[in-house]
């Protein structure tokens, strides 16, 4: 059986879906990214194909993305996030026409045209504010587990406004708002909100639905919502948004003659 | 001898060298290997590809030799003239005269890239009060503390007015160290009102012929500061002909864009050609050695186009490149990525623009000052853009934000919505700063994105 594999080095985690010829997600898996790029790759991969029952001589076309895409060995070429997120994202929905990627350490605002190509892309990867950093460091300081952040948020009666431009000095802000006596549900909300208003903001006024919201702050509950309201619009969370980029790599591993 | 088209690294240029001495390479006076003047500090060098033509060796070993001449030319008596902001106008002036030479102190902004922040003329800026909020070309107060990278002028001069905000600031303080400074001002082009005579400028822009005598009488001023400086007068006759030569560049310029820009395979790096282009400001202090430098560089890629031969891989995605980048490093990361440039705007358009002769030469000058794209509004730049976006055939377009500088802060985005509207073509936003490596990942992301995008589009 000839397998494509895609693989998705991303900041936090890396990503492995294995497809057959057909189209059929075979094996997926993910794991926390570390300082070894390569070897935890290489041993997703292993482990991965050993679950499904294959080996690596059953691996037709291997595609890698992610920020250390370059790094993976076992890559026969590289694709950036942009490209295979949008691939990823139109095997589940053909008419989407807007993709809001958020992950680890940056966020892409991916524009598609009518014929479902990408028509333009806009990145933010310079500043954690709007990334899921900026909630990593809100769970660190609240004393909250990342995943129970949303939880939290849902009890928020009136979202606290976060306006400095820069996670450090939102931590700040933080700070003062517990010092005032502020409820930490307010504050996980505000923070919310303060990240897909920078989301917002590249976007820009004219985005066109479907909005698919995508990587693995779409996980976050409440992330959606947020977002939705910083748009104006409404949005879909990508079937397992953080793997979306690792289909797309694999999509175009088996498209690719 | 190999005459193949390359890029090669400056290890590889050494070996490139010695064949090409071994095969007669006749060189000017500046001439010699590249690897030279990494003892100078350009230590960049070290980490950039270059073309593998005696035609860009003698283009990089003209431009930086630029200081080595300024300096002989004042042991030899002449005059020294540094424009500051102008971008092509006071330099026609003043190469127009007898025994004057004249530079761009601006140019020191690239110093802090092709010395890998070895001068230490960023840190200077930071201490007068000129952090990473401003402009690199901060790095030019460094360079007037240090005297290291240029001689002092021996007149300064400095447009004014409708420019970026950084310049004046930075220029005023140049001059509060004690630099006197001919200050002229460039009003904000604006389109006539009703009831007044309408200018046609070079570029497709229209100005009221009140602006453009405004901005006459403020070169003339220029010129009566230069006549103070020599003892002689700039005369029209002395313009015409310095005019005349200017054209002479600019000619061989527009030839060379032409060229490069839409021959299939790409026949020049993108490196070198944002090197010859900047010739067109300055002539790199030797208006007869820059003529001749381009027209060795558009031999070359004339040959090359005759010969169906080029350096970026076949089917490489067309890019209009928008601002020079502060870091050279990026031009030869985008043909990495897939990418070659298919014409560019680095701010100066008007300066490659052919100067009318069929006017007074200081009106033509006046008119050509004011066909500035910077002194004029944003959405007349962006409009430039995308006429020559759609001839030279680009299918994606850069626009290279430079960090700090005032003169950018909305103007991407108005270039950027403008493109998109009017075109359809997708355009990438960066930013770098003079020593781009740390962010090279990030970089090299969105330029492929950008590549894929326009080969999928393509496919």
């Amino acid at each position: 059986m000839q397998i494509y594999a895609g693989i998705d080095a991303g900041s936090r985690t890396i990503k492995i879906v294995l497809m057959d010829a057909e189209g059929r997600v075979a094996a997926s898996s993910l794991r926390d990214q570390g300082v070894e790029v390569v070897a935890l790759a290489e041993e997703l991969l292993d482990g991965l194909l050993g679950r499904a029952g294959l080996e690596r001589s059953d691996l037709g076309r291997v595609v890698a993305t992610g920020y250390a895409r370059n790094a993976i060995t076992s890559a026969d070429t590289t694709i950036t996030e942009i490209t295979c997120h949008a691939a990823g994202v139109l095997r589940q929905t053909p008419q989407a026409r807007t993709i809001v990627e958020i992950g680890g350490q940056d966020s892409k605002v991916i524009h598609l045209d009518d014929s479902g190509h990408v028509r333009d892309f806009a990145m933010n990867d310079r500043c954690a504010a709007g990334t899921g950093r900026f909630l990593e460091v809100v769970a660190d300081k609240l004393e909250v587990p990342l995943n129970a952040l949303g939880e939290l948020a849902g009890g928020s009666t009136s979202p606290s406004a976060i306006s400095s431009m820069c996670v450090v000095f939102a931590e700040t802000e933080i700070i003062g708002l517990l010092a005032a006596g502020e409820q930490r549900a307010n504050i996980v909300a505000g923070v919310q909100h303060a990240i897909t208003s920078r989301v917002a903001a590249m976007i820009g006024p004219n985005a066109r639905g479907p909005i698919i919201f995508t990587g693995g702050v779409a996980m976050v509950p409440g992330m959606d919502r947020a977002l939705a309201d910083s748009l104006g619009a409404e949005i879909q969370i990508a079937d397992e948004p953080q793997m979306t980029g690792a289909m797309g790599a694999a999509i175009l591993a088996a498209e690719t003659p | 001898m190999n005459d193949t088209p390359a890029q090669i690294t400056l290890d590889q240029w050494d070996e490139r060298y010695d064949q090409l001495r071994s095969a007669g390479l006749v060189e000017p006076s500046y001439g010699g290997p590249l690897r030279r003047h990494l003892a100078d500090g350009d230590t960049r060098l070290a980490h950039l590809r270059y073309d593998n033509s005696p035609a860009a060796l003698r283009l990089w070993n003209f431009l930086l030799t630029e200081e080595d001449r300024l300096r002989d030319a004042r042991a030899a008596g002449a005059k020294i003239v540094g424009a500051m902001k102008d971008l092509g106008t006071v330099a026609v002036m003043a190469c127009s005269m007898d025994n004057v030479v004249a530079f761009y102190p601006d140019g020191a902004w690239w110093i802090p890239c092709m010395m890998e922040l070895g001068a230490g003329l960023l840190n200077i800026a930071d201490s007068l009060g000129f952090d990473e909020s401003f402009c690199p070309v901060r790095a030019m107060l460094g360079a007037f503390v240090t005297g290291e990278h240029f001689p002092r002028p021996d007149l300064l001069t400095c447009s004014v007015g409708a420019t970026c905000d950084d310049f004046s600031a930075i220029a005023q303080r140049i001059e509060a160290m004690g630099e006197k400074i001919v200050w002229w001002e460039a009003p904000h082009r604006r389109r006539p009102d009703r009831g007044e005579t309408p200018v046609e400028l070079p570029g497709g822009f229209v100005a009221p012929q009140c602006q453009v005598d405004f901005v006459r009488g403020e070169l003339q001023r220029v010129a009566d500061a230069l006549a103070d400086l020599t003892g002689a007068k700039l005369d029209s006759h002395m313009l015409a002909a310095g005019i005349e030569a200017a054209n002479r560049v600019r000619a061989v310029l527009r030839e060379l864009r032409q060229l490069a820009y839409t021959a299939e395979p790409c026949p020049m790096g993108a490196l070198e050609m944002l090197i010859a282009e900047m010739l067109a400001i300055h002539f790199c202090s030797d208006r007869t050695e820059s003529i001749a430098v381009l027209d060795g560089l558009l031999d070359e890629v004339k040959r090359r186009v005759d010969a169906g031969l080029g350096v970026a891989r076949p089917g490489a995605a067309r890019i209009f490149w928008i601002n020079p980048v502060a870091d050279l490093r990026v031009m030869n990361l985008l043909e990495e990525c897939g990418g070659r440039i298919c014409g560019t705007e680095y701010l100066f358009p008007h300066a490659i623009d052919k100067i009318p002769t069929d006017i007074e030469p200081m009106e033509a000058l006046a008119r050509m000052a004011l066909a500035d794209p910077m002194i004029g509004p944003s959405a007349g730049r962006a409009a430039r853009i995308c006429d020559d976006i759609s001839k030279f055939g680009a299918q994606a377009a850069v626009i290279s934000r430079i960090s700090g500088a005032s003169h950018c802060a909305m103007e991407g985005t108005v270039i950027a919505d403008r493109i998109r509207k009017n075109l359809g073509v997708p355009v990438l936003e960066i930013e770098t700063p003079p020593l781009s490596d740390s962010m090279r990942p990030t970089l090299k992301t969105r330029l492929e994105a950008l590549v894929e995008i326009v080969k999928r589009q393509k496919g």
